[in-house]
Order: structure tokens, then C-alpha cells, then sequence
């Protein structure tokens, strides 16, 4: 059982082999087998680690620590692959009716998965890039699955900007071999504490945090992100927006404890507020419905970035907390679209009516994501929210801004929701196939927002009495956000003014995004030698 | 091993600097491949120091170099390999549909 780390990395990978050598339909079955073995394994793992009090290191080939590859879980790995596993569970029981023989996308699919459980479990830097490395690939060709004009066009902006962006970390990597001479994460950090904010070390962080930035779309560096996960099919919509978005974010945790500088947060904080900003921005101005979806992960990650790079814990806490629950309410939001354009034939906002009517078991399940990521009580997004906003209250610009960014959120939800009144004429519709997957992260959805307490402390020990589900308050504010949204999106959203035609025309050439990447770098590094 | 090292930054400055301005999608693949490769030159100098051995274990194996960075470039060497044929293979396709290797052209075309 010491070895449960390399199983699940490997299971996955083994069982993906044997489905595209063999061809078979009947051996396809076997993707349910690997499931049940991996989640098995990680239930074991976790509860004979007396709950992972202390960490768990395994090193590989006999070799030394400071020179051999290492795998560590502690609760943050393990709360990330319990997370993984059960959306790769939802995925897999979403596309099995249409691709039961589809042997090559099961392949990539599983692939994809040992790939990253190894990329939550690695204790190693250089590791770290090859495992990003090996899913951006395999996620390119998942993109490009349908190989239409568009998607192709999609898939090569990801993978070339992506790794672009990695070259910045092998420099970053550079830097830290030769200050310390490791590249083991735990003796790295230890040699880097002792070096004490060299200039070398604040270069290093700078590039390694570029990378990062494009893996995990910031501010000035998203442009990719949208193209992508509007391209891909539905399932791998959410497989990327809900999931692979965040292995940037893990890798920023990681890495932000390992170089333990504190200079940039402030900046990382403003980029938390504009990518939640501009992201909201373009997602009003959108017209189609999984462009408008990718934009608000867009928004979303800049809300966890706030989270993440605030100096309050309870902050921080709040954003580890909405990595996860957005991977549940955007996963669930992006199935149901898929489902309504697969019903529809069509993906513009302004065609799809009457949703409730055809769809109701959908459209109920639709809402619930709609209430979770908007932030209503009772539903997942609450929690997360109020705990970060409990984090910067005591500073009001930046709450004020948190309710501007809620609003926002609402607005273009309440945009969203036109999709389901009305009434469609049209009659040449598509059979609909499985649902049980979005009643499942539905369900979990709501678990999460009334449950919040029992399982946030299976993995972190804090006092969560100040978030009050029953609170007539919170309540109160959240209708008003959603009546001043719905005005400002029936006065000026809905008229659809010249400069929402500007934004929703925009497009950024790659070698522009590169220059943006580039003036991200100078300006991190401007703001951390200051 | 000083001038070893500019070379290859400047190497990797023409790669990020042919990235910024190049707009045909083939020069874009080219000088991705040139900055990966500055990145491994770069790399191999950094944890070099002349004269020195390689790294195989024999009598006179005083001052052999340190292994692991050639390990590391081998294998971001591969990686490097894999995205470039993906991305080749990815621009035929993009000239097949719309007929253009230039990002401006088909980047803003719908559909």
C-alpha cells in the first residue's frame, strides 16, 4: 500500500494502452474498472494516512533526496485528486452514450487523467513542467477532437502560446538549480530561506509566476482561455474550465509557499480584481452561450486569485474553497449547455428559447449552477464567497469591488437565463442523453452549500461560524444584486450598444499576446526589484 | 564558459523577440523551437565549468560535470520535438481551411 501514489498515476496510463492496442467495445469497460481501482486506492490512501497530518513523501529508484524523484501528498494534493476522480467519474458517464467505441478519445481521456494525478502528487520542479507539458498536449488534441476550422484554429493558439509560456519557467527553473543546486521542492525551499530574497531568487519567482500566469490565464495573458474551452466539446469544456484550469493555480500555491515572497501579492491582487473585471466585461458583451461560460472562468479565477494572494488566511481559505466549487458548478454549467446546443443545433443566446419548457430536468439542474456561481445562499458559491469577502472587509475599496464583481456576475446570469422562457417554433430536435451526470454535480452542489462545515474540516482545521447560510442579510443582498442586475441588463445591456459590438469583435493576434506576456513579465519584475 | 553563456542569452532574445513580431504562424513554431533550444544551451553552460569530464565514473573522474542538467535538457529536448510536430501538423490543417498561414488573417475570421 506504500506505493498507492505510483498507482494512481499509472492505472490510468496502463488501462488507456490497453484500450487503443486492443480496439475492442468490449474492453472500452475497462475505463470503468481503472475508475473504481484508483478511487478505491485513494480512499485507502487517504484514511490509513491517519488523515495526512504529517506529509507523505515517497522517493522513487532508491536514489537520495536531494537527487532522486520524489512524490508527496499532503491534504491539498489529496483534496485535489478526490476532486479530479469525481470529475472525471461525471465525465466519463456524461460522453459514455456517444462515445461507448470511441476508443481514441477514451485513450486520451484516461491519459490525460494519469497525467494529472502525477501532476498533483510530484514533489519535483522539473517534474511539475513535464507533467503541465504532457497535459497541455494531450488537452491540445482534445480540444481539436472535432476538427472543425475553428477548433484547430483554437487548439494551436493554446498549445503554442502554452508553451511559450513554459519556456519562462525552465528559465525561472534555471535560476533555482543553479542558486541551490536541487530541484526537490522541500530542500529547495529550505536552501531558498536561507538565501534570503536575493536578487537571483526574485528573478527566478518572477518567470516561474509568468508561466504560471499563462497556464492559468491572468489578466493581461487569458486570451487563449476562451478560444479554447468555447472550441472543445462539451464534456472537455468542462473538463478544462472545471479542472485543468486549476492545475495553474495548484502549481501557484505550490510554488508561492515553496519561494515564500511576499512582494508581489499586492500585485497579484490587482490582477485578481482586473481578470475578474475584464473577464465579466467580455462575458456581457458575448452572444454565444459557451463563450459566455468561458469568460466567467475567466472571472471566476481572478475571485480565487483574490483569495489566494490576499494576506489574511481566512481569505486564503476562501479561495482554496472556490477552486473547488467552481469546478463543480462550471463543470455542471458547461454539460447543460452542451446538452441544450446539442438539442437546439444552434449556440447563439438569442435563438435558444424556451428551454424550461422542452428540457425541465436540464433547466432545474442549469438553475442550481446558476444560484451556486451567482452566489445565492444555500447553494456552494455562497460559502466560498462569503468567506473571502469576510477576509477583505476590513478594507472597503476592496469590497466594494467584490460586490461590483458579483453584480457583474449576476448581470450576465440574468442574460443567461433568458434561454429558458419564451417559446421555440422549431421542431427538428435532437434526442437527449445522459443526465445522471448533471444531477450528480448538482446534488453535490448543494451538499457543498449546506454540508460546508463537515467537509471543509476533514481537510482544514478553521472556525467557519461567521458564514451563516440562514442570515436574512445575505439574503437581502443578494436579491438586491439581483434586481439592480436585472435593471442594468434591461437598460443597458440588452440594447446592445456600439462599444459591446467593439468588445465582442476583438481579437488579439498571437504575436500581440506574446508582447502581453512579455510587458507581464517586466512589470512583475519592475514591481518585485522596487 | 562566460561567453558561452551570453551567446546563449542572446540567443534566447532573438527567439522571444521573432515570437513578438512575426505574424506567419510557421516563423512562430521556428522561433519557439529557437528560444527551447536557447533554454537548453543555456542551461547545459550555466552547470558547466571547463575542462571538465563526462559524467561516466572511471579512475580520472575528478572533475566530471553534473549529469542531471543534461538528463533534464534530454528530456524538454523530447518534449520540445513532441509540440512542434503537433503544432506543423495543427498549420496544415489551419492552411487546408482557410488557406493562410498568417495569424492576423485567419485569427479574425469567424467560423
Amino acid at each position: 500500500m506504500k506505493y498507492i501514489p505510483i498507482y494512481l498515476i499509472f492505472i490510468p496510463i496502463i488501462a488507456s494502452m490497453i484500450i487503443y492496442l486492443l480496439n475492442n467495445k468490449y474492453v472500452n469497460y475497462l475505463v470503468f474498472l481503472s475508475q473504481g481501482v484508483i478511487t478505491y486506492f485513494s480512499i485507502k490512501y487517504f484514511s490509513l494516512n491517519n488523515h495526512f497530518l504529517e506529509n507523505n513523501i515517497l522517493n522513487l529508484g532508491g536514489w537520495e533526496r536531494a537527487i532522486g524523484i520524489s512524490l508527496k501528498n499532503d491534504r491539498l494534493s489529496m483534496a485535489f485528486i478526490f476532486l479530479s476522480i469525481f470529475i472525471w467519474w461525471v465525465i466519463l458517464l456524461y460522453s459514455w452514450n456517444n462515445r461507448k467505441g470511441d476508443f481514441k478519445f477514451l485513450f486520451f481521456l484516461l491519459f490525460l487523467e494519469g497525467a494529472f494525478l502525477g501532476l498533483l502528487q510530484t514533489n519535483d520542479l522539473f517534474n511539475l513542467f513535464i507533467f503541465i507539458e504532457i497535459t497541455t498536449i494531450i488537452s491540445t488534441i482534445l480540444i481539436i477532437y472535432k476538427k472543425d476550422g475553428y477548433s484547430v484554429k483554437s487548439g494551436l493558439y493554446y498549445l503554442l502560446f502554452n508553451s511559450t509560456g513554459m519556456i519562462f519557467y525552465l528559465l525561472g527553473l534555471i535560476l533555482v538549480y543553479t542558486v541551490t543546486g536541487t530541484l526537490n521542492m522541500d530542500i529547495a525551499k529550505e536552501r531558498i530561506e536561507l538565501l534570503n530574497n536575493t536578487l537571483i531568487i526574485k528573478l527566478a519567482f518572477v518567470f516561474i509566476m509568468a508561466s504560471i500566469g499563462v497556464k492559468s490565464a491572468f489578466f493581461p495573458v487569458y486570451n487563449w482561455l476562451p478560444k479554447a474551452h468555447g472550441a472543445a466539446p462539451a464534456s472537455i469544456s468542462a473538463l478544462l474550465s472545471g479542472l485543468l484550469i486549476k492545475s495553474g493555480i495548484y502549481a501557484y500555491i505550490r510554488l508561492d509557499y515553496i519561494f515564500n515572497i511576499n512582494d508581489l501579492n499586492n500585485l497579484f491582487f490587482i490582477l485578481g480584481m482586473l481578470t475578474a473585471i475584464s473577464g465579466i466585461i467580455f462575458a456581457l458583451s458575448q452572444k454565444d452561450i459557451k463563450q459566455i461560460l468561458a469568460f466567467h472562468t475567466i472571472s471566476q479565477i481572478g475571485i480565487i486569485l483574490m483569495g489566494l494572494s490576499s494576506y489574511e488566511a481566512k481569505a486564503n481559505i476562501g479561495g482554496l474553497l472556490h477552486v473547488f466549487n467552481h469546478a463543480l458548478f462550471k463543470s455542471l454549467l458547461f454539460l447543460g449547455s452542451g446538452i441544450i446546443i446539442n438539442h437546439y443545433n444552434t449556440r447563439k443566446i438569442t435563438e435558444i428559447r424556451g428551454v424550461f419548457k422542452r428540457l425541465p430536468v436540464v433547466s432545474v439542474i442549469m438553475i442550481i449552477g446558476m444560484f451556486s456561481i451567482t452566489g445565492a445562499p444555500f447553494f456552494n458559491g455562497f460559502v466560498s464567497k462569503t468567506i473571502i469577502k469576510y477576509g477583505i472587509k476590513h478594507n472597503s475599496f476592496h469590497s466594494i469591488l467584490f460586490f461590483i464583481i458579483n453584480l457583474g456576475t449576476c448581470i450576465s446570469f440574468i442574460k443567461f437565463s433568458q434561454i429558458f422562457f419564451g417559446d421555440f417554433k422549431k421542431t427538428d430536435f435532437k434526442k437527449i442523453h445522459s443526465r445522471s451526470s448533471m444531477i450528480i454535480l448538482g446534488i453535490s452542489c448543494l451538499l457543498m452549500g449546506i454540508l460546508y462545515t463537515p467537509i471543509i474540516n476533514v481537510f482544514y482545521d478553521i472556525d467557519l461560524s461567521f458564514v451563516n447560510i440562514f442570515s436574512l442579510s445575505a439574503l437581502f443582498n443578494y436579491l438586491i444584486s439581483l434586481v439592480i442586475g436585472f435593471f442594468i441588463f434591461k437598460f443597458i445591456i440588452d440594447k446592445d450598444f456600439y462599444p459591446m459590438k467593439k468588445i465582442r469583435h476583438l481579437n488579439i493576434s498571437f504575436e500581440t499576446t506574446n508582447f502581453m506576456l512579455i510587458s507581464f513579465i517586466i512589470i512583475m519584475t519592475i514591481v518585485s526589484l522596487r | 564558459m562566460k561567453i558561452s553563456i551570453i551567446l546563449a542569452f542572446i540567443t534566447l532574445l532573438i527567439g522571444i523577440y521573432g515570437l513578438i513580431i512575426s505574424k506567419n504562424i510557421i516563423k512562430s513554431i521556428i522561433c519557439f523551437n529557437i528560444s527551447q533550444g536557447a533554454i537548453v544551451l543555456l542551461f547545459l553552460t550555466f552547470s558547466k565549468e571547463y575542462p571538465s569530464s563526462i559524467p561516466i565514473i572511471s579512475e580520472n573522474s575528478s572533475n566530471m560535470v553534473d549529469p542531471l542538467p543534461q538528463a533534464l535538457m534530454l528530456t524538454t529536448i523530447v518534449i520540445g520535438a513532441a509540440i512542434t510536430a503537433l503544432a506543423l501538423m495543427l498549420s496544415i490543417k489551419i492552411f487546408h481551411y482557410y488557406g493562410t498561414l498568417d495569424w492576423k488573417e485567419f485569427i479574425e475570421r469567424n467560423g
